[in-house]
C-alpha cells in the first residue's frame, strides 16, 4: 500500500495559507495490514488523519526523550514497562554508562597517552561507512 | 531481514544465542542482564530481527573504564582530571547470522553511543579488548593496538574519538 497525503499545490490568492507538502511511503504487506487495522480501530477515515495522529504521537515521544523523560506503560496493578526505541534513544540527552575498573599495564598506559597526544588519524573507509547510517 | 538494535530487556531470549565462543555466549545468557540491571557494570545492546522480536542475534556491551591517573605517565598527567573512557567490552554475532554485516551494524551503533557520551561528558578515545584473531577486524575501523598487553591475552585497542568525529564529517 502507498500512504499518501495529497494536497493541492496552488490555492487561490485570497485563501493562501501555509504550503502543504506531500508524503508518500511504500509499505510492506505486513505494515499495510497494520495501518489498515489501526485505522479501523481508531476510526480514522483517511491516511492523512492517520499520519497526522501518528506524527503527533511521535513528536510527543521525541520531545519527552529529548527532555530526558522516560516513557512507561503501567498496568492496573502498577506493573511498569519502559518503552525503549532505538531512534528515540538518539535524542535522549545522555547515555548513562556504568563505570568499571579494568587493569592496565604501565606500558599500555604509556602507549595510550602517546596515541591520545598525537594528531587524530584519518578515518578509515570502514569507519566512515559505520558512522554514516 | 530487518534488524534493529536496542537495549537488552529482561524478556529477551538469550538461550539460543550461539556465536561459537562459549565465553561470549555465557556472558549474554548468564550475566548481561544482571550486570545491566542489578550491578550496573555494563549496558548490553542487542540486535533483533523484526521477524522474531525477542530473539537476540547479536550484541555488544558498553561501559566506561576508569583510567588510573596515578599510574599514568607523569609527562601526560598535568591538567588531566580523573578520566573515564568508553569501553567496548564485548561484541558478538550469532553464527547463523554471520557474514550478513551484523557486526558492522553493531559497532556502528556503538560508535554513535560513544559519540554521544563524548558530547555529554567528554572523552578522548574508545578502547576495546579484542581477541587476537579479531585484531584485524577492529583495525579496519581504525582501532590501534596498545603496546604492552600480555602476549597470550586479549589485545587492548585504541580509537581516537576525534577520528570518529572526522568520519562523521567525512560522511555525505
Amino acid at each position: 500500500m502507498t500512504v499518501k497525503t495529497k494536497q493541492t499545490k496552488k490555492q487561490p490568492q485570497s485563501t493562501k495559507g501555509p504550503r502543504k507538502s506531500k508524503f508518500q511511503a511504500d509499505l510492506a504487506p505486513t505494515e499495510d495490514r497494520i495501518v489498515r487495522g489501526l485505522k479501523q480501530e481508531l476510526q480514522l477515515s483517511s491516511n492523512t488523519d492517520f499520519l497526522s495522529d501518528a506524527l503527533a504521537l511521535f513528536r510527543w515521544a521525541v520531545g519527552e526523550r529529548r527532555r530526558g523523560h522516560h516513557i512507561f506503560s503501567e498496568t492496573e496493578t502498577g506493573e511498569r514497562k519502559e518503552l525503549v526505541f532505538p531512534r528515540l534513544e538518539r535524542v535522549a540527552p545522555g547515555v548513562a554508562l556504568p563505570r568499571v575498573e579494568i587493569s592496565w599495564t604501565p606500558r599500555e598506559l604509556e602507549s595510550l597517552a602517546d596515541l591520545a597526544s598525537r594528531e587524530p588519524a584519518h578515518p578509515t573507509e570502514t569507519l566512515i561507512r559505520a558512522v554514516r547510517g | 531481514m530487518a534488524v534493529f538494535i536496542r537495549r537488552l530487556e529482561e524478556q529477551d531470549e538469550v538461550a539460543p544465542f550461539d556465536c561459537g565462543d562459549e565465553r561470549l555466549n555465557n556472558y549474554l545468557r548468564r550475566y548481561a542482564w544482571a550486570n545491566q540491571q542489578k550491578s550496573s557494570i555494563g549496558v548490553t545492546f542487542v540486535a533483533i530481527d523484526e521477524g522474531a522480536p525477542r530473539t537476540v542475534i547479536g550484541y555488544f556491551t558498553l561501559a566506561t573504564a576508569s583510567l588510573p591517573r596515578d599510574a599514568f605517565p607523569k609527562e601526560y598527567v598535568r591538567g588531566l582530571p580523573p578520566y573515564d573512557l568508553p569501553l567496548l567490552a564485548r561484541l558478538a554475532v550469532d553464527r547463523r547470522f554471520s557474514g550478513k554485516g551484523l557486526g558492522h551494524a553493531l559497532i556502528s551503533e556503538a560508535f554513535k553511543i560513544a559519540l554521544r557520551v563524548a558530547d555529554d561528558v567528554g572523552c578522548r578515545c574508545i578502547v576495546t579488548d579484542a581477541y587476537r584473531d579479531k585484531i584485524d577486524w577492529y583495525a579496519r575501523y581504525g582501532f590501534v593496538p596498545l603496546e604492552g598487553a600480555a602476549e597470550s591475552g586479549l589485545q587492548r585497542m585504541f580509537l581516537d574519538i576525534r577520528t570518529v568525529r572526522l568520519a562523521v564529517k567525512s560522511s555525505p
